[in-house]
């Protein structure tokens, strides 16, 4: 078993994506295969500032909020194709990761939680406030991707499947960047300053720094998770921006397994499908989720994922 | 609608009126930081159990000075179940654990009171009582808010005389979770983390109960309360009592004169505000340096 | 009087804390290529004199200089990165990173802080340096061990070698031997003389038997404020400073 796993973390990749790819397939519909793609990588992206940086961000909801709004806006107010929007979305998420980044790494441990939620609401009260652009309460509407030929293909992007595919292309390409950076001498500097700050800087490395550059790096990747999502959406809903999603991508990472690579696309997985389920079933998910979230807390911080590397690394 | 004097006058009372509440917010947080070490990330949820309490003991009895005294008798009975199963066994763990249990906990509160009381909350108004309004000489305001500002007085007042003249005033004050201070003068360290959460999410549902009346009650009530005092908090320094005073107070004038002149900007106001404190002196302004920043 | 340029010097150093005046006005030069010690009983100073001189905070008044350059108000990446390199008084390492990561996350600062994209496998020199500063603290049998899992005394090995990884000019080191068995204390302190051979080593210790025995130079703190300074035998005659240990009572 343990081989295995080891084959998978080496090539860990490749294994998400041979995966995602037949991932559609197991899901009882498209829309929840989709969702859990763009949530995995939402909170692949704040798992790289909270798994393995150690900060604990509430506002990262900002990043998602800001690449869809900015997406949307680029397609419908200026009539980009939406391959420019995109970049647009994600350059503008990594810009707002260096604004906020700025300001609340001048603050340490657990005030950088609350810091970053009040932060990330300024941004929500803006977006809302700025109605001719957001449509405000009632959201960014009419985000359309038209219909194309791509090398003889018929392109059409409101089928499901062709849908999840596109998605998939730049969630793995993602992934793959993710990966890289993990991997990097910055990875190991990141490694770092999560075991011990002090000892970093002694080490010689500037902490305040290399946190930004992650926060910026970690906003980009959840930047495109939103464009991604308004793609898919066709609407940004004014949610997007509100800190209760910020904390989805703090209870999806810590389902899965924080500061594994595998964790935040498993813990996606779970809470999305709890949340179907639930809402099947009864009213009161917020209340199930919730408690199963606390339980996890408690009993299983590793998460599912990091609960079974320990197990199966556990020495005989 | 022109302005005159006596009406930012007015306006100013009526920050008071809403920083008081922010002020005894923060003070919950604060002292249940202080102490634990540990940011209630359900103090807005508690919060908004305290306004559904207050209003469900007012129907009951139709007294609101019952509802006064017994809602954060409950609440802090929550808060002290809260604190002795779920958060406590947190401690050693890492710091940001027990906030991420209290979040966890602030869902399950908010759909409790949604089962409860149903999701579109319920109808809160004045307290006979306290109806009607007061001539300031710079013109009328409502009686009820007024007494929204003694009753904080009152509050603040009672807590600093517990916190400066007793013997667990003086442990909560050094501000420490490992307690050697405990051990010196005696007293069981667990049953101080229990009395100080009890007691911070007691004001917090307090907070709530004497706000029903001027706000909406309905179970999302809470959710930008909570953002809201993390302001002060920033604002005013953690961990200070002061600080969520006169940071709570500011706020609530900040938030209300900008309200007057820029409607739209008033939300914004305080968080910019806040960004504002972060940039030119992050520890807040009561907070010691080095806590922060 | 010394013509070389000092490796450290302070000047004028104060460092208050509140109300709490640590160190008053401390003017002091270190030689190069010499084992230092700064002494003094309790509550002398020494150990905010040590995060002064070693980066932790920047002194309230007065003047750090690093080879003639001031550099008051440096932060502490900055000091690593000139060459000033330090153990703490409580060991601090990378717990749940194996000995061998500790060291070559310290060996790797030099060539690479930002780079992205570069798989770090592929900087197998970092690695080799890594294990040859493992052996010559003695630890490199048990280079794959979490850090936490080493003995107390293994540790501070382990932050001796992430200390030399910075390549320092200045090793500044912490009460070096806290905590240690007397046996562990000995490999320590050859460690120690051996090191100081090569480049400017300065201990702050407690223990005078040590310090007596192989410093060359002592610096004697008292209540904040420069008390002594020379060879061990001038201090141990000093009338002053056995007034003040011995007077300790």
């Amino acid at each position: 078993m343990k081989g295995l796993v080891d084959a998978i973390r080496r090539h860990r990749v490749a294994a998400v994506i041979a995966f995602l790819l037949v991932f559609p397939l197991l899901m009882p519909y498209q829309a929840l295969a989709i969702n859990i793609l763009v949530f995995g990588l939402f909170a692949v992206g704040f798992n790289l500032l909270f798994g393995y940086t150690g900060l604990l961000s509430f506002g990262h909801a900002a990043f998602l909020g800001v690449g869809s709004y900015l997406t949307g806006i680029a397609m419908v107010s200026m009539g980009l194709p939406w391959g420019v929007a995109l970049l647009l979305g994600v350059v503008s998420a990594a810009l707002a990761g260096l604004l906020i980044g700025y300001l609340a790494i001048r603050t340490r441990g657990i005030y950088f939680s609350m810091v970053t939620l009040a932060l990330a609401q300024i941004v929500y009260y803006a977006f809302y406030k700025a109605e001719r652009w957001t449509g405000g309460e009632n959201g960014l509407r009419g985000i359309q991707v038209p219909a194309a030929e791509i090398f003889g293909f018929q392109f059409d992007f409101l089928d499901p499947t062709t849908k999840y595919y596109v998605i998939l292309a730049f969630v793995a390409a993602a992934l793959w960047f993710v990966s890289r950076v993990l991997a990097s001498p910055f990875g190991a500097v990141i490694e770092a300053v999560r075991e011990n700050e002090k000892r970093a800087a002694a080490c010689g490395y500037d902490v305040a720094r290399t946190k930004l550059l992650v926060f910026v790096l970690s906003a980009a990747i959840c930047g495109l998770a939103g464009a991604l999502r308004a793609l898919h959406l066709s609407v940004v809903p004014i949610d997007s921006l509100h800190y209760l999603l910020s904390g989805q991508a703090v209870m999806m990472c810590l389902l899965g397994g924080m500061g594994t690579f595998f964790g935040p696309f498993i813990g996606a997985g779970l809470f999305l499908t709890l949340e179907d389920v639930a809402t099947t079933y009864t009213t009161h998910w917020m209340a199930i989720v919730g408690a199963v979230f606390m339980v996890f807390v408690l009993f299983f911080p590793a998460g599912v994922w990091g609960s079974f590397l320990k197990r199966i690394e556990r020495k005989p | 609608m022109e302005i005159t004097p006596s009406l930012i006058a007015l306006q100013l009372v009526t920050g008071i009126a809403l920083g008081a509440v922010y002020a005894l917010l923060a003070v919950g947080l604060s002292l249940i930081f202080g102490m634990l070490t540990v940011v209630n990330f359900a103090h807005g949820a508690f919060f908004m159990v305290g306004a559904f309490v207050g209003l469900y003991f007012l129907g009951l009895t139709g007294n609101f000075w019952f509802s006064l005294v017994l809602t954060p008798l409950v609440v802090g009975a929550i808060g002290l179940v809260t604190e002795r199963f779920l958060v406590r066994p947190l401690y050693g763990r890492g710091i940001d654990y027990p906030l991420l249990l209290t979040f966890g906990l602030s869902w399950v509160l908010i759909e409790a009171m949604r089962t409860l009381f149903g999701i579109e909350g319920l109808p809160s108004s004045t307290p006979a009582e306290l109806r009607g309004s007061v001539d300031l000489g710079i013109g009328f305001f409502p009686k009820y808010r007024l007494f929204l500002i003694a009753a904080t007085a009152v509050v603040v007042a009672a807590l600093w005389l517990f916190l400066e003249k007793t013997r667990y005033g003086l442990i909560v004050r050094a501000g420490s979770r490992d307690g050697e201070i405990c051990q010196v003068l005696g007293i069981d360290i667990a049953r101080v983390w229990l009395t100080v959460f009890a007691i911070g999410t007691a004001i917090a549902g307090l907070s709530g109960v004497l706000a029903a009346p001027t706000r909406a009650v309905n179970p999302e009530m809470g959710i930008p309360v909570l953002a809201e005092s993390f302001v002060v908090t920033v604002v005013g320094g953690m961990g200070s009592l002061p600080g969520a005073v006169v940071a709570g107070l500011l706020v609530g004038v900040v938030f209300s004169m900008t309200s007057l002149f820029a409607p739209d900007l008033a939300e914004l106001s305080i968080f910019v505000l806040m960004a504002v404190v972060l940039l030119v002196r992050p520890q807040g302004f009561f907070g010691k340096a080095g806590l922060m920043g | 009087m010394s013509s070389t340029i000092p490796i450290v010097e302070v000047e004028g150093v104060s460092k208050r804390f509140g109300q709490f005046v640590a160190l008053n006005k401390v003017t002091a030069r270190f030689e190069p290529r010499r084992l230092s010690a700064i002494i003094g009983p309790n509550g002398a100073g020494k150990s905010t004199f040590f995060n002064v001189l070693s980066g932790a905070f920047p002194p309230s008044e007065g003047r750090l200089k690093f080879k003639g350059r001031d550099i008051t108000g440096l932060p502490q990446h900055g000091f690593a990165r000139i060459g000033i390199a330090k153990s703490f008084q409580i060991t601090n390492v990378f717990k749940q990173l194996s000995a061998h990561e500790n060291v070559r996350v310290a060996v790797q600062m030099r060539k690479s802080r930002y780079e992205l994209f570069k798989p770090r496998a592929a900087m197998a020199e970092l690695g080799e340096r890594a294990d040859a500063l493992l052996e010559r603290v003695g630890l490199v049998a048990l280079r794959e061990r979490p850090a936490a899992d080493l003995a107390h005394g293994q540790q501070r090995a382990l932050e001796v070698a992430m200390a030399l990884a910075a390549e320092p000019e200045l090793l500044l080191m912490d009460e070096p031997t806290a905590g240690m068995s007397p046996e562990e204390t000995v490999v320590m302190m050859d460690l120690i003389t051996a090191l100081a051979a090569e480049r400017s080593v300065i201990l702050v210790e407690h223990k005078m038997k040590l310090v007596m025995g192989i410093c060359e130079r002592l610096l004697v703190l008292h209540h904040g404020e420069f008390l002594a300074e020379g060879t061990p035998d001038e201090i141990r005659h000093n009338d002053d400073v056995k007034r003040v240990y011995l007077g300790q009572g």
